[in-house]
């Protein structure tokens, strides 16, 4: 291994050494606080590594076998390891108050962000299983970090037996494309279905067991069942989580695979762009229609995010032609995406106290005039998710809209207009509830819900979660406005 | 040859269906084993020799012996035999029964002129090579996963813990090292104890049997256990 090697896997190596870091430290002296600034320290580093990198270097041969370390891989390394930072950003105050011994968190964390950072450069089907099961293997860990609840052991559970499903399933595809091809290298996909082979089964079945797999990670709808359980059973940093590191590392695998297997002539189609076609679309659905009537935020912003990655698969259905623009709508979607979602649960985190996150929508009655500042955040993460002008969500959806606009794919492009009209029925139905005025004279009100202003004021104790909010507004504001990052050459 | 990877394909397929059905986890531990020296017979007769004997010392041999250990710990085959009393199940007749299928294959294959084919990585120094070699960076992520494995298997499977300051009890440092939090720190032993009696009435309120960990099974005996 040379040291150009070295220095393009730069990045993950941080990840992956200051997890063994903190693991050692933590075996001499246990600190909540140190274990956090560890970790953030760690994925700044990463962060920070990740330009140094910039755009990808020309990898010699053992890196070249099994990862790619591209300009698109980097650009996705950058959404991992900045959400994994926000994640640590908003664990440190909501687990401090718990009785959960909390040092295992960050190391968990980082060893997920280097599995999502993994499968986010996978060239190779044997990384692609392994970064594939770092991110579950941490992430069911995650799930059901706060043993004391029985919601979060059993969020664990579901998505254990439920990723290990899915990774028998990828196994199971992974096989079968190898025994089509004699090759382990996603790019040795691309000649088999160009070349028209007659005995096309086998190899068509092994993509769909590899999109089953992947749809399962992204909770596409056929696959998304396990989604509301986890997002509403894990701790609020976990959910941010789920639904940011591990999103963005499976779509920036599943673009690379769909670059490989939507091959092709334009114009002619083949199974796999149905078939990511049929997913797109009942995602949309599904996510907002579930979503309509339901009063469990987490489980809310759960449905909102399949319906998000049936939006962004709208961008990946034209990557056959392997146009940069394409590519860029989706990197920018995700982005836009990781940050809204990281907001609206560190939003979810600021309006928890002792231990009682606060989950029911009739929880945030009044937010307004309790909390107006923490209000405005929320609302500010629910109009990006919905894609209002100005936030970050809008230009995500604008691009992927262009995107499909722009190869002629009139169905799902309506489709994704349709939805947003959707969806911005429950983004506002939770919005009107921030701001309506409680009507907390009446004593009955007080019997039925569980005096939610208690629950609600402020507390001097959520500092870092305050200024990571405001960080979080921050780069909400400057990627709705100024798109820079969406022109990078990949 | 072909008629020998089909008879042990059934074997292995025939003992994972009896390996989910059983309700005796041991029974079912026993057709595991069977199905698992199968799929070896399987790799054997394909030409993966290397792969053959792997399985048999790593998943038949090691992982099993760990199996057996949980199980043991875990006192569930106590239970069970009070539970199965009733009822002579012959599993150890079927697992029996098909294990002397797979010896008569083996014995086969063994006399059989010519041998199995030896295909290509069936040199252990080979299989070294490639691992350390181009592969070395999939060896470094197999071992963080097993890492986060262990991080996360240690953590869901703890005994469970005191509301205050106590949680380590197990860990042999009751020193509270945490940060400042709210955690009381340097509790008394009495008071400790007072801490431990609440710790174990909570935890069997729990839901403590679906932890999982060595905890499930033996109820609150950990817990008496005091730090020296």
């Amino acid at each position: 291994m040379m040291t150009r090697d070295l220095l393009a896997l730069g990045p993950m190596l941080i990840t992956a050494g200051g997890a063994v870091v903190l693991l050692l430290a933590l075996a001499v002296c246990r600190s909540h606080a140190f274990a956090s600034a560890w970790s953030v320290l760690v994925l700044a580093a990463a962060l920070a590594a990740i330009p140094m990198t910039w755009p990808g270097a020309p990898a010699s041969g053992d890196l070249l076998n099994l990862l790619a370390i591209d300009s698109w891989a980097l650009a996705f390394w950058g959404i991992i390891f900045g959400s994994a930072l926000v994640v640590c950003l908003l664990g440190f105050e909501y687990f401090r108050p718990l009785a959960v011994q909390a040092e295992e968190f960050y190391v968990l964390v980082l060893l997920s962000a280097t599995g999502a950072a993994v499968l986010a450069a996978a060239d190779h089907f044997a990384t692609v299983f392994l970064g594939l099961e770092l991110l579950s293997v941490s992430l069911f860990a995650l799930a059901a970090y706060r043993r004391d609840q029985a919601i979060s052991i059993e969020a664990g559970i579901k998505y254990l037996v439920l990723a290990g499903t899915s990774s028998a399933l990828l196994l199971f595809g992974l096989a079968l494309l190898y025994f089509h091809t004699a090759s382990l290298r996603l790019s040795g996909l691309a000649g088999p279905l160009l070349a028209g082979h007659p005995d096309t089964i086998a190899l068509y079945a092994g993509i769909a067991l590899v999109l089953v797999a992947m749809g399962f990670k992204l909770g596409l709808a056929p696959m998304h069942v396990w989604t509301p359980d986890v997002y509403q059973g894990s701790p609020a940093p976990v959910s941010a989580l789920v639904g940011s590191v591990s999103k963005a590392g499976a779509m920036a695998f599943m673009v690379r695979l769909a670059g490989v297997t939507l091959t092709g002539t334009p114009g002619v189609r083949n199974g796999v762009f149905y078939g990511l076609l049929v997913l797109a679309i009942a995602s949309m659905f599904t996510g907002n229609l579930l979503a309509l009537r339901q009063p469990n935020i987490k489980r809310l912003l759960a449905y909102s995010s399949i319906a998000h990655m049936g939006y962004c698969l709208l961008a990946v259905l034209p990557m056959a032609a392997g146009a940069a623009l394409d590519r860029q709508a989706v990197f920018y979607y995700m982005l836009a995406h990781a940050v809204s979602i990281l907001g609206a649960f560190g939003c979810v985190c600021a309006a928890s106290e002792n231990g009682r996150e606060a989950q029911h929508v009739e929880d945030y009655r009044g937010l307004a005039w309790r909390r107006p500042v923490l209000a405005g955040v929320f609302s500010l993460m629910l109009l990006s998710l919905a894609g209002i002008p100005l936030t970050a969500g809008f230009l995500g959806k604008f691009y992927v809209l262009a995107s499909g606009v722009r190869n002629a794919l009139w169905l799902p492009a309506v489709c994704l207009v349709i939805n947003s009209g959707i969806g911005l029925f429950y983004y506002l139905r939770v919005l009107g509830t921030l701001y309506q005025r409680e009507e907390a004279e009446s004593p009955d009100q007080f019997a039925t819900s569980t005096a939610p202003s208690a629950l609600l004021q402020p507390s001097p104790q959520l500092l870092l979660t305050h200024l990571t909010l405001a960080a979080l507004v921050v780069l909400l504001i400057y990627f709705g406005l100024m798109p820079a990052l969406a022109s990078l050459p990949m | 040859m072909t008629s020998v990877f089909y008879i042990s394909s059934g074997i292995a397929v025939l003992a994972t269906l009896l390996v989910v059905t059983r309700t005796n986890i041991v029974h079912a531990l026993l057709f595991l084993i069977v199905s698992l020296l199968a799929v070896a017979v399987d790799l054997f007769v394909l030409g993966a020799q290397l792969a053959a004997a792997l399985e048999v010392i790593i998943y038949a041999g090691a992982i099993m012996v760990l199996f057996i250990f949980v199980i043991m710990m875990m006192n569930l085959g106590k239970a069970e035999q009070e539970a199965n009393r009733h009822r002579r199940s012959p599993a150890w007749l079927a697992a029996g029964v098909l294990s002397a299928v797979l010896l008569a294959e083996l014995i086969y294959v063994m006399v059989a002129n010519p041998g199995p084919p030896v295909g290509p990585g069936n040199d252990p120094r080979e299989v070294a090579k490639l691992l350390y070699g181009p592969y070395v960076l999939a060896v470094e992520l197999a071992s963080l996963l097993l890492l986060s494995g262990l991080v996360g298997a240690y953590h869901l499977g703890r005994p469970e813990q005191s509301r205050a300051g106590t949680a380590r009890r197990l860990d042999g440092s009751p020193a509270d090292s945490s940060s400042g939090s709210a955690r009381p720190t340097g509790l008394g032993r009495a008071e400790r104890k007072t801490q431990l009696g609440a710790v174990v009435a909570e935890s069997s309120g729990h839901d403590s049997a679906a932890i999982g960990g060595s905890n499930a099974g033996s109820g609150p005996v950990p817990t008496q256990e005091e730090p020296s």
